[in-house]
């Protein structure tokens, strides 16, 4: 295997208070692809995600990322490969736009120096990515909810991450706002991180994600790439509906009607 | 909100705390000039003469200047302390008094000097003030999830607790004057601080507090709680208990000393966000700098306002206290 190898996890299982939530999941994700993760409400999507970041760590299987072992190896410099945005987040602080996005360069510092050129340069730049700039100085709290998961967006990228995961980055979004988070995770395909996105809403997973895992139950029932999984067959198998996949007359991308089963 | 400069702010408080020291040791019932206070202090650093009488000398050297060094090594104690434990349970109303940390480990204290161990007094002290802590928390826990609210409540019920234990114990053991005594430990009280107290809080401040207020950083990373703060490659278990031990061990220190004295950890926290707003590298020192300041005041008032007589500096804090901490209550009072 050569060091192009994207996210490589093997025989994760997680177990929580003894309820087994992730039952031996193996996936992979390509580098540089961006790549949706979906299923039902309690499939294990979030479990899943925090357990490929470490950030709750499983209690079996293997990680890797590029051939690094992404379990085994120090928080720090874990976080300095790997981020991760969690769903919803939220604070009782008073912390700036500038501020929050500062927090993603903690592993790239010690406690105490205080912050280089280039840790200001990277600031900036992933305000610019994000298109927050101008909100530099406003304050996280006030923001919409769109713009907050903006900063939470480009405080990840200060981290200079190769693998970026996100949890549900569109929940509670406008439509124009779910459009511009994907938008933007798509474009960083040029960047070359790699993306694996949990989601819920299978349009959007089918118009802009390379590759789909599909978890049900806490196993892995289909992944590869998005045209050959995303049929209506297993979207009757996995979520109990019936669902007819049409083509956007506009994009031409797929659009997923739903009616029950 | 245009904010202060946090570098400009330290260094007027930093000025303020040595103006704010040499002010209060001149404040008392013998007159003592400025000017005086620093050839006297000179003068037992070995530079110069003292030009006070061996009694007045003694006033400043023996009496005045320990312990109005101890009221701002435990201002700064306490004030850091609330700022450390404000960050790290995301909750603006954490406070080693309210939590009942302040209470436990005035009962630590209480325990030993009564068993004649004094020399164990800050670690019984800290004891105390851990256990107290966890008590609170293990509390606040059963009771669900733990909430700011919850955890206050939690505090509330293992400091009555720990107070009438140690109201119990000073009454069973000491003769006479056992109300005055209850009374220092309780409300917390500066009148007793001499120079090993000067002692004991400086070392804490330097060994625990100053490592302490450079984890600012760290401290930041859990505005968005623990999941964010390991996605940053913090080590939240280690992180979160070493610096509740932490504080439990500074606010044990400074309690061991002054007895408990409220709304100190709270309060001054509070006002330093508003000026500088809320990034933990600036707050944590510029918190302990203001404490200091803070409370060489209180207990100059203290000590003052009613010459002859003397209060307990804590009557001082909790009426300035309280009515900021109900203020704060009524702000959040969507949210708790």
């Amino acid at each position: 295997m050569s060091d192009d190898t994207g996210l490589v996890a093997e025989r994760i299982r997680v177990t929580i208070d003894g309820t087994l939530l992730i039952d031996n999941v193996d996936c992979t994700v390509a580098r540089g692809s961006l790549s949706a993760l979906v299923g039902p409400n309690g499939a294990g999507k979030s479990t899943l995600l925090r357990a490929l970041t470490a950030v709750q760590a499983p209690a079996s299987g293997t990680v890797t990322f590029g051939n690094a072992d992404l379990l085994g190896m120090p928080r720090r410099q874990r976080a300095r490969l790997a981020a991760f945005v969690e769903q919803d987040a939220t604070t009782d602080s008073s912390l700036t736009v500038d501020m929050v996005v500062k927090l993603g360069r903690l592993p790239h510092q010690s406690l105490w120096e205080a912050d280089s050129p280039e840790s200001a340069a990277v600031v900036t730049a992933s305000l610019e990515t994000v298109e927050m700039t101008a909100f530099r100085e406003r304050e996280f709290q006030s923001l919409s909810g769109g713009e907050k998961q903006r900063v939470m967006l480009a405080r990840a990228l200060a981290q200079e991450p190769q693998l970026l995961t996100l949890d549900e980055p569109t929940n509670h979004l406008d439509i124009a706002a779910q459009l511009a988070v994907l938008e933007l995770l798509s474009s960083l395909r040029t960047t070359g991180v790699t993306v694996l996105a949990a989601l819920h809403d299978l349009s959007l997973a089918a118009s802009y994600c390379d590759h789909i895992i599909v978890l049900s139950h806490g196993r892995v029932v289909a992944a590869g790439a998005t045209e050959t999984v995303l049929t209506e067959q297993l979207i009757a198998d996995v979520y109990g509906v019936t669902a007819s996949i049409l083509r956007n007359p506009v994009t031409g991308k797929p659009v997923i009607g739903f009616s029950p089963a | 909100m245009a904010k202060v400069s946090p570098l400009a702010f330290g260094t007027a408080l930093g000025i303020a705390l040595l103006v704010s020291i040499t002010i209060a040791v001149t404040i008392g019932p013998a007159d003592i000039r400025f000017d005086e206070v620093w050839r006297s202090i000179g003068s037992h650093l070995g530079i110069g003469v003292s030009p006070l009488t061996e009694l007045r000398d003694g006033i400043v050297w023996q009496l005045r200047l320990p312990r109005v060094l101890t009221a701002a090594a435990v201002g700064a104690g306490l004030a850091l302390s609330g700022a450390v434990m404000q960050a790290i349970t995301r909750n603006p109303l954490a406070d080693p008094y309210l939590l009942g940390l302040s209470s436990g480990a005035a009962l630590g204290a209480v325990s030993v000097i009564v068993l004649g161990a004094a020399v164990l007094l800050p670690f019984a002290a800290f004891a105390g003030a851990l256990l107290a802590l966890t008590l609170t928390l293990l509390l606040a826990g059963s009771l669900g999830a733990i909430t700011p609210s919850r955890t206050v409540l939690a505090g509330i019920a293992v400091s009555a607790l720990a107070s009438a234990v140690t109201s119990f114990v000073i009454f069973w053991s000491v003769d006479g004057d056992s109300y005055r005594e209850v009374l220092s430990w309780l409300l917390g009280s500066l009148s007793g601080a001499r120079w090993p107290a000067v002692g004991i809080t400086m070392v804490a401040i330097i060994v625990i507090g100053v490592p302490v207020m450079l984890t600012g950083r760290l401290l930041d990373s859990f505005a968005f709680g623990d999941v964010q703060a390991a996605s940053l490659g913090v080590n939240v278990s280690a992180t979160r208990w070493g610096l509740l031990a932490a504080s439990a061990l500074v606010t044990g220190a400074m309690v061991s000393v002054s007895g408990s004295i409220g709304f100190v950890g709270l309060i001054l926290p509070h006002a330093v966000r508003l000026l500088v707003g809320p990034g933990n590298r600036a707050l944590l020192p510029l918190s302990a700098l203001l404490g200091a300041v803070f409370l060489v005041w209180a207990d100059t008032l203290a000590r003052t306002l009613f010459d002859p007589r003397e209060i307990p500096v804590g009557i001082v804090t909790a009426m300035i206290g309280a009515p900021i901490f109900a203020f704060l209550l009524t702000r959040r009072k969507s949210s708790t």
